[in-house]
Formats: structure tokens, sequence, C-alpha cells
């Protein structure tokens, strides 16, 4: 029976083989399209767990969340330094930590932070943490040594932003990997973000909305032009033992003033970190604050608390589960059209099968009149509608997945977020489940065959 | 070996004013040789379906021995076939893809899953008798001649008591065509079977002890063959 059943195969090789192409094709799209969802569910539900509560300035909670937990360039309006000090003080509050975005180095977010936030995403598993306002540290999956020194660019390369050639920054650390976009990112010290952006004139450039959404170019530009105005204000030497920049010489020219700070930039970023300077009343502002409350009622509390005219606090897995309900929505348009195209196979593969059945009826037929029991007749054509069925659903199973790996994988090189791609329980159900109505499939041409009379067969 | 014991069959299609067959009575005596002749479409293969189980007679008695397969429900009849009837037809009916070998073994394989003993001795015997000498050789790259005596092998190899055949040769050259009707007549006397053959081939006609005309669905008188080798007695009354 299955020496038949092989050389029917092998004769009609080209054909089973698109059948089964076709078929492990629709399959594919469906498990790509559930595998790349769950993915993204996991994958990004992990990037935000180290952030509990996110507090920023009133506007798009969803930005908030895009710009703070992965990073995604945005112009927000920056907090006031003060919400900063008052958070480090909160007894509720275990820590909370500065996120400052704006400057890049090779299209990498260069993010100024602090220490604590620094331990939250799982510490530095080669060399060492901030010590100098000069060092670095960088994520896991930036592929430069320890050592290596840059220059920020303020703002992506594409936006056309100033680099900041006088500051140089030493990478002396690696962050453990996390599987977010903090992998792909640069970590500095916050306050040398300030001193970077606003020598003398902290809090009033609004580094967070600068524009770096590099399509906003006008923004860009304008950003840009305020950045070169503010650098060439005359400004005063930084004091390394205060945060903010001392009183001192004003500029005479610009290109004073341009000396003056490059100087003055090399020598504060030898200074150690102070981090009395975060709770300096006169701190400047910083776009977003990571905060981890002591106790669950302590977030509660501190949303509340922090739900303001003037500030806006989120749960990320909050805003991230409303995010998932849009998503769910797509997806199930997507599945809808996904399951419309399965059908569509689904119906032209049986066509094809009950046709090529029809086609056989004489060799059908003939092995009965031979002596072949019309059972085993029948289950002939059904076994070998079977394999070529199952061949097709397993090889798109495996498609599927690769396929889905390979959207992961561009997915995370492209943001960081690493997304597991994996097959769960229920997608062993499922395909056991295809599996039984493919069977019930080719029960069709199975029932045809059994029905077939052996001696119409031959006349045919 | 069963004898032949066919009464009052009437066969109708739907659509034709007469009868395709009405055979009031037909004896065969077990062994018996048989040509069925008659002109194209007098109702040969429709009297062979019948006696072969592949059809189911609508009414009257088909009795081989003391089975009457017109009471046999549609696998009941394939068994009784499968265990008392090899065949040949016109066509060769050989699944391309599989050897000589595989093809004479495929319906012992399918019915019993595991080949009872001795039966691949036999179809290789039964295939090296045909003159086949590569059992191995795909059927495909066969010839006519070959293909057609690789059925008869395979009809063969059961050892039937019933070895049916319809226009074995209408599909042959002359010499393979004399080669296989020599093997049937051959090969049925060996085991004894009863032969019956619907053939217009005059050679093969020849060789057979008994001839039965068949003209619009009746039996009309032909009588014995008097070029046959060994005369057997059936009886045969033509319609009235
Ligand atoms: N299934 C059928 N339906 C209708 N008519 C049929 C069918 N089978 C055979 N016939 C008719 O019955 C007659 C006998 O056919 P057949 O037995 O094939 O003749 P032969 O084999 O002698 O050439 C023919 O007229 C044929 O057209
Ligand atoms: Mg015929």
């Amino acid at each position: 029976m299955f020496r038949l059943i092989a050389a029917d195969l092998v004769r009609h090789r080209w054909g089973a083989l698109a059948i089964a192409l076709l078929i492990a094709l629709a399959t594919a799209l469906g498990v790509v399209v559930t595998l790349e969802e769950r993915a993204l569910r996991l994958g990004s539900a992990r990037a935000a767990a180290a952030f509990d509560l996110v507090i920023g300035a009133p506007g798009s909670e969803t930005q908030l969340v895009l710009s703070a937990v992965f990073l995604q360039p945005a112009p927000l309006t920056l907090l006031p330094g003060s919400v900063l000090a008052a958070l480090a003080t909160d007894p509720r509050v275990a820590y909370a930590a500065p996120v400052g975005f704006g400057d890049f180095s090779d299209d990498r977010p260069v993010i100024g932070t602090t220490q604590p936030l620094v331990d939250g995403l799982g510490g530095v598993t080669e060399g060492h943490s901030f010590r100098r306002l000069g060092d670095a540290i960088m994520g896991a999956a930036v592929p430069r040594a320890l050592g290596d020194s840059f220059h920020p660019m303020h703002g992506l390369a594409e936006a056309r932003g100033g680099v900041h050639s006088a500051i140089t920054y030493r990478i002396v650390g690696r962050l453990a990997p996390t599987g977010t976009a903090w992998d792909r990112a640069i970590l500095v010290p916050i306050e040398a973000v300030w001193r970077t952006h606003a020598p003398g004139t902290h809090g009033a450039e609004d580094h967070g909305s600068e524009g770096h959404g590099s399509e906003d170019h006008e923004d860009a530009n304008h950003a840009a032009e305020g950045h070169a105005q503010a650098e060439a204000e005359p400004h005063d030497a930084p004091d390394p033992s205060e945060p903010g920049p001392a009183a001192g010489t004003p500029a005479r020219t610009i290109a004073e003033a341009h000396r003056q700070r490059e100087q003055s930039d090399a020598a504060g970023f030898d200074a150690p970190i102070n981090p009395e300077a975060l709770t300096a009343p006169d701190a400047p502002g910083v776009p977003a604050i990571v905060v981890k409350p002591r106790t669950i009622a302590d977030a509660y509390r501190l949303r509340q608390a922090y739900r303001t005219d003037h500030t806006l606090a989120v749960f990320p897995g909050e805003v991230l589960t409303r995010l998932y309900g849009t998503l769910g929505d797509a997806r199930q348009i997507l599945a809808f059209v996904t399951l419309n195209a399965q059908l569509l196979v689904a119906a032209a593969v049986l066509l094809v099968v009950l046709i090529h059945v029809m086609g056989r009826r004489r060799q059908i037929g003939a092995l009965r009149a031979f002596g072949a029991p019309r059972a085993v007749v029948c289950a002939v054509v059904w076994l070998e509608a079977v394999l070529v069925i199952g061949a097709g659903l397993a090889g798109g199973f495996a498609l599927g997945f690769g396929v889905a790996r390979l959207l992961a994988r561009q997915i995370s090189m492209q943001t960081g977020v690493v997304l597991p791609v994996g097959f769960a329980a229920e997608d062993g159900g499922a395909f056991l489940l295809l599996f039984a109505i493919g069977g019930l499939a080719a029960l069709l041409p199975a029932v045809l065959a059994y029905r077939q009379s052996p001696a119409a067969a031959l006349r045919a | 070996m069963p004898e032949l014991h066919v009464s009052d069959l009437v066969v109708r299609f739907p659509g034709l004013e007469r009868p395709a067959l009405d055979i009031p009575t037909l004896q065969l005596p077990a062994g018996a040789h048989v040509a069925l002749t008659g002109p194209s479409g007098s109702g040969k293969t429709t009297l062979i379906n019948i006696l072969t189980g592949l059809d189911r007679a609508p009414a009257g008695r088909v009795i081989w021995g003391d089975t009457d397969i017109g009471r046999l429900g549609e696998g009941a009849r394939d068994r009784w076939r499968a265990g008392h009837v090899g065949l040949v037809m016109q066509e060769f009916h050989l699944f391309p893809g599989l050897s000589a070998l595989e093809n004479v073994l495929l319906p012992q394989r399918l019915a019993t899953f595991r080949l009872a003993p001795g039966r691949r001795a036999e179809a290789d015997r039964l295939l090296a008798r045909v003159g086949i000498e590569r059992p191995g050789q795909k059927v495909e790259t066969l010839s006519r001649g070959q293909m057609q005596r690789v059925a008869v092998a395979r009809a063969l190899v059961a050892r039937p008591p019933i070895l049916v055949a319809d226009e074995p040769t209408a599909s042959l050259d002359a010499d393979a065509g004399a080669a296989v009707a020599e093997l049937l007549a051959a090969l049925a006397r060996e085991v004894g079977a009863t032969l019956i053959v619907a053939t217009h081939d005059a050679r093969l006609i020849a060789g057979m002890a008994q001839v039965l005309r068949l003209e619009a669905g009746r039996l009309v008188p032909a009588g014995a063959n008097p070029a046959a080798p060994a005369p057997t007695h059936a009886a045969v009354d033509p319609a009235a």
C-alpha cells in the first residue's frame, strides 16, 4: 500500500509539491500574523518591565511611553527641574531617574540619566558605571569597545543637527542585555547632557522639543538654529563643584564665546558626578522621569499626585495594553484577510484534488476490479491527500516561524526591542485542528473513490 | 471449480428501449473455455461485468458453484471476485511507477496487507512463464504486448478458478495478440480454470472449445467450435 502511495506521489510530485506549497503559503501567512503579534506583545511588555511609572509634561501619553521606554525620538515638552527634585525626596519613591534624550551618536540615542536607572535596567556587566561627567555606558548591542570615545550629535544626522564637537564622552562600561531599545542606546550622566545643551542658559533651551523626529525638518532646522544661538550666547565657565555654570567673564565675540565654551566643556567633563545636582533648586528640566515606587499602593498614589495641569503620570503597562487593543483590531482585520486567503486556497486545493481523483477514476476502479478491497482503495486516496496536506501544513508552520523570526530580527535591529518569536501550546492545538480539518477535507476525494463503481470506471 | 448457472438475466439501461442483455438461461461446466463473440454493442462487456460481479445483476440469477453473486452486496462481491476471478481487460490497467512484479502483487498486497506465503514465488514463476525477463522493470517502460502479459500474470497470481478477459488482444498488434491468446488458453488449462474471453479475434476464438454469440443482448446459436482442440459441453438455450 505504501509503495503504491509513494510511487503515486513520486509520479505526481510536481502537482503534489504545488499543492503542498499552496497550503504552506496560506498556513505561513496565518502563522506569521499570530507569532508576530504575540512577539510584539511579549517583547514590548518585557521592554516596559523596568518602567513602573513615567512622568512627563502634559501631552500624549502614548508618545511619553514611546519616548521614555522605547526611546523613540519625539519633541516632548520639558518638565521643570523642581519635579525631579520633589520626586527624589518623596518617601513613596524608591528612585526617580531622569530620561534626557535629544543627542545621538551614529544614530544611537545618547540618553542622559542617573545611576539608579542604570541599576534598574540590570546594571553594568563590563567596565564600571558613571564616575565622571564624561563617562558613558553603552547598551549591550552597541558595537563599540570600552575606552572608545565619541562626540554626541545634536539630533539625528539627517535632521542636520550640530555636532557638539568639543564634548567627548568616553565609554567606560557596558549595560547588561535588556532585550529593549536601551540595548542600542548610550547612557551618559544627565548633568553632562545639561551642560552640553545649556551652559549658562539651562532651562531656557527646551532640548526635549527640538524635533528629533527626522521627518520634521522645519522644526529640526529651527531647533538647530536655536541651538546654534544658544551655543553662541555668551556664557560662563562652569564650576565643577556646582551643577550649573557659575559666573565668569562674559565673552566679547562669538568666536571668543566658542573658544571659552570648548575649554570649559573639556574641563567640566572631567568633574566627578554630583548627585546633588539633580535636586538643586535651579536644576534644568527633563523630558521624562522614570519613577520606581516603593509599593503598588504608592504607585497609584504617585500617579494620582502627578496627574496635574503641569505633569502627566502614566503606567507604561497600561498604555501598552491600550495600544494592544488597537493592535488587536488591526490583527483582527489581518486575520480576516488571512482567513479569506486561506479559505480560497482550501477551496482551490480541494478542487484540484477532486479533479485529480476524477481523472483517476479508471485507476481507482481497476484496483477494485483486480481484487483490492474498496476500504483500502479509499484509504490509499485519503492517505495520499493527507500526506500532501500534512506536508503543506508542517511546511507552512516552519515557513511562518522562519519568516516571523526574520521579521522580528529586522525589528530588533531597528528598534532594539527583542521580540521573542515562539510557538505556544495553543499553536499545537491550532496545528492539530488544521490537520483534523485537512483530514476531513481529504475524506471527500476518498469517499468519491469509495463510491466509484469499478465497472463504470473500467468502461470510462 | 465452480460451474456457472445463469437464469432469467435481464439488464436494461436507461434510454435503451430493448434490454442490453436478455439471457433466459446459460450454463457452463467448470473448466470450460468459452469465447464470447458478437458485434460491438451486443452486450459482451455488460455480460462479463455481471459474470465477474463488477456489476450487480438487476434481475435473474448468476450462480457460480453455490454462490449467487447477484445476492451479494457490493463488498461481498468484491471479496468473492478477489478470491475467484482473474481479470484481463483490453486496457492493461497497470500502475506506472511500480515494477512488473509489484504490479502483479499489488491487488494481493492491498487485500491482505501481508502477502500470503508463496505468492511472491508464484508471481516470479508466472512472470517468467509469460516471458517477462526483468520482473523489476518499471511497467511504463514495457512494450504493449509485455504489458498485457504482465496483466495476465496478475490475473492468475491468486490462482483463481475463473479467468475472464474482455477483448484482451484488441489493442495489441497481431504477434503480441497471438502470444497473449496462446498464454490465456494455456495458463487456464494449466490451472484448470474456467476461461471466458470476449473477443473479435479469430485466432483467439479458434483456440476456444466453445463459442457463445451475442446479438443485441441475446445469445444466438453458434454451436461448438469445429476448430476447437478439446471440445467441452455447454448447454446454450438461445432466446425464444
Ligand atoms: N452504463 C450504461 N448506460 C447506458 N447504456 C449502456 C451502458 N453500458 C452499456 N450500455 C449499452 O449497452 C449496450 C451493450 O454494451 P457493451 O456490453 O459494452 O457491448 P460490447 O462490449 O459487446 O461492445 C450498448 O448499446 C451500450 O451502449
Ligand atoms: Mg466491450
